[in-house]
């Protein structure tokens, strides 16, 4: 059976139920894409092909017993590699923890492996989850499966670029100023990050955990809520975690009071810009009402995202001091400070630089100059869209201000870099959630619309966004032949 | 400008070794990036406006509560007696 690859979860699930193929021919079918791709791509570490296919026959012989196969029951699922695997290594990209094969996992993982879900590997990603290309992984970066030659976005490139290219039916990123939208507005796919708490983020390995939470990239947003309302609630083994109500596809719209975003529809490139006011156009058809709003303190919205990430990146990750697991060095011949030096020194560069800059933010003499304006400034802009939301349902803009753009553009000026970053960052910083829809392509490159709503109006994205992909059918699958 | 001596000076608080073309190269990409946040000066710093920042007084913390953690057992860099070793201080 061909194809079987391209299907929804939702279709994966309800074929493999219904008997029209099993659960082995489906997995099949997705490896045999994987193979036929990957060598181009590049999107997983870690490839768990052997475990995952006695997982697929685990379902079939399920099935034939009549027992329950659970709700994603046989489908494939990608994993970004700085999310816990108990058993699969967990490398963040990075070298430091090249060998690290983690003993649990991430509540999330539980989740998925309870309903049903085949795990396939672990998913390219920028170091640590600090970069918006992958081109900052220690290993290599990940191809754009719509142009080579391009950026699949990051820091969840490879979950963005092997759900676009079949390589599994859908993947899990992380998102921390943009991590899952960047790569799911530059792959075509549907990238949602949750409002802060909705997700549990035991097992997510942290980079800066007042800002990140764990999300879903699929080819539809019926995937998408598909795949929330299994990882979504409460868990006690993170306390930031909340109960949320479950979500669900509506094919009723209620008439949404929406508002464009001003200035970042002006900050954007004349494609994106074009593309993004012709998707609005289609509010007005599903019968939504569109205003025009500016957002006040925007401006310091980016600096405030990198004193911030950086602060927390610097004391997470000063964890990672080689004694209990890592390298094998004979401990006794080291003295404190370069045994530890040593061993640090295999961070990427990306890394270093936001460890230094928010060893300086956090240093006496600056913290009240950086670290705790930030956190004004955090406050201020929370503040600030809640009150839009007073009077909006959701605020929208572009994904990301430019097209997907070429390898080495960028990556000697981390300022350039940062700066790809000012739309995404805005959710973070507010906690609130928000959705990256594919709307179009300019020469070929994808382009993303970025809907943003209120604290765990999550319900509210995904009626507009189930609404807009209905009205704008765009090609869905890259050709890779 | 942040001068070469604080970069070596953060690197060392960092715990983190710079390659040679990290050290030649991160100054001016540091000062950009200092530049850049420089913005958030203007902010007032009346710390009222942030919102999460409350003083928890140490009695109101919770009980410490004792729970199996459910990693697997440390096997390396350990003495006979079990502590966990570390590389020498002097």
């Amino acid at each position: 059976m061909s194809g079987l690859h391209d299907l929804q979860a939702y279709e994966v699930v309800e074929g493999i139920k219904q008997g029209l193929f099993s659960a082995e021919e489906y997995f099949s079918s997705v490896i045999k894409t994987l193979e036929h791709v990957e060598s181009r791509l590049h999107s997983f570490i870690t490839l768990d092909t052997d475990k995952a296919l006695s997982c697929a026959k685990v379902i079939d012989g399920k099935l034939k017993a009549n027992e329950d196969i659970g709700q994603l029951g046989g489908v494939v699922v990608g994993i970004k590699d700085n999310i816990s695997t108990k058993g699969i290594r967990t490398t963040c990209a990075s070298k430091i923890l090249e060998s690290y094969v983690p003993s649990y996992d991430a509540t999330v993982i539980q989740r998925l492996k309870q309903n049903g879900a085949i795990i396939l590997g672990k998913l390219n990603l920028d170091e640590f989850g600090m970069g918006s290309t992958t081109e900052y992984s220690s290993y290599y970066p990940t191809h754009n499966p719509w142009n080579l030659d391009y950026v699949p976005g990051g820091s969840s490139g490879g979950s963005g670029a092997a759900v676009a290219a079949g390589e599994c039916t859908v993947s899990l990123g992380s998102d921390t100023g943009g991590s899952i939208r960047c790569p799911a507005s530059f792959c075509s796919v549907v990238g949602l990050k949750p409002t802060y708490g909705r997700v549990s983020r035991y097992g997510l390995i942290s980079y800066a955990n007042s800002l990140e939470q764990i999300g879903p990239i699929c080819r539809s947003v019926k995937d998408v809520v598909m795949i929330m309302n299994i990882i979504s609630g409460k868990d006690n083994k993170d306390d930031t975690s909340m109960s949320s109500s479950p979500i669900t596809i509506n094919n009723k719209l209620e008439k949404f009071e929406i508002a464009i975003i001003k200035d970042l529809i002006d900050g954007s490139d004349d494609e994106v810009k074009r593309t993004i006011y012709s998707a609005s156009e289609k509010f007005s058809d599903i019968g939504c009402m569109l205003d025009e709003i500016s957002i006040k303190h925007l401006n310091y919205a980016l600096p405030s995202y990198y004193t911030l990430a950086s602060a927390e990146a610097s004391s997470n990750l000063a964890r990672y001091d080689n004694i209990r697991y890592g390298f094998n060095l004979p401990i006794e011949e080291y003295k404190w400070d370069t045994y530890f030096s040593d061993v640090r020194k295999n961070f990427g560069e990306e890394v270093k630089r936001r460890i230094l800059i928010g060893s300086y933010v956090l240093s006496s003499g600056y913290y009240s100059k950086y670290y705790l304006k930030a956190r004004g400034l955090r406050s201020l802009l929370k503040l600030e869209l809640l009150k839009l939301f007073k009077k909006y349902d959701l605020l929208i803009g572009p994904t990301m201000p430019i097209l997907p753009f070429k390898f080495g553009e960028k990556i000697d000026d981390p300022i350039k870099m940062y700066l790809v970053d000012i739309n995404t960052v805005i959710a973070n910083l507010a906690g609130i959630p928000a959705i990256s829809l594919p709307v179009g392509f300019s020469n070929g490159l994808p382009i993303g619309l970025q809907i943003m709503a209120a604290p765990f109006e999550e319900q509210k994205l995904i009626d507009v966004s189930y609404a807009l992909e209905q009205a704008i059918n765009i090609q869905r699958r890259p050709k890779l032949e | 400008m942040i001068s070469k001596d604080e970069i070596e000076y953060l690197a060392k608080i960092s715990k983190i070794s710079l390659t040679e073309d990290e050290a030649k190269k991160f100054p001016e990409q540091l000062d950009k990036t200092i530049e850049y946040i420089d913005i958030l000066d203007e902010l007032a710093s009346d710390h009222s406006i942030i919102l999460d920042l409350q003083e928890i007084k140490f009695d109101e913390l919770r009980d410490d509560v004792v729970r199996m953690s459910g990693a697997l057992p440390i096997t390396r860099n350990l003495t006979e007696e079990g502590f966990l070793k570390g590389p020498k201080m002097k």
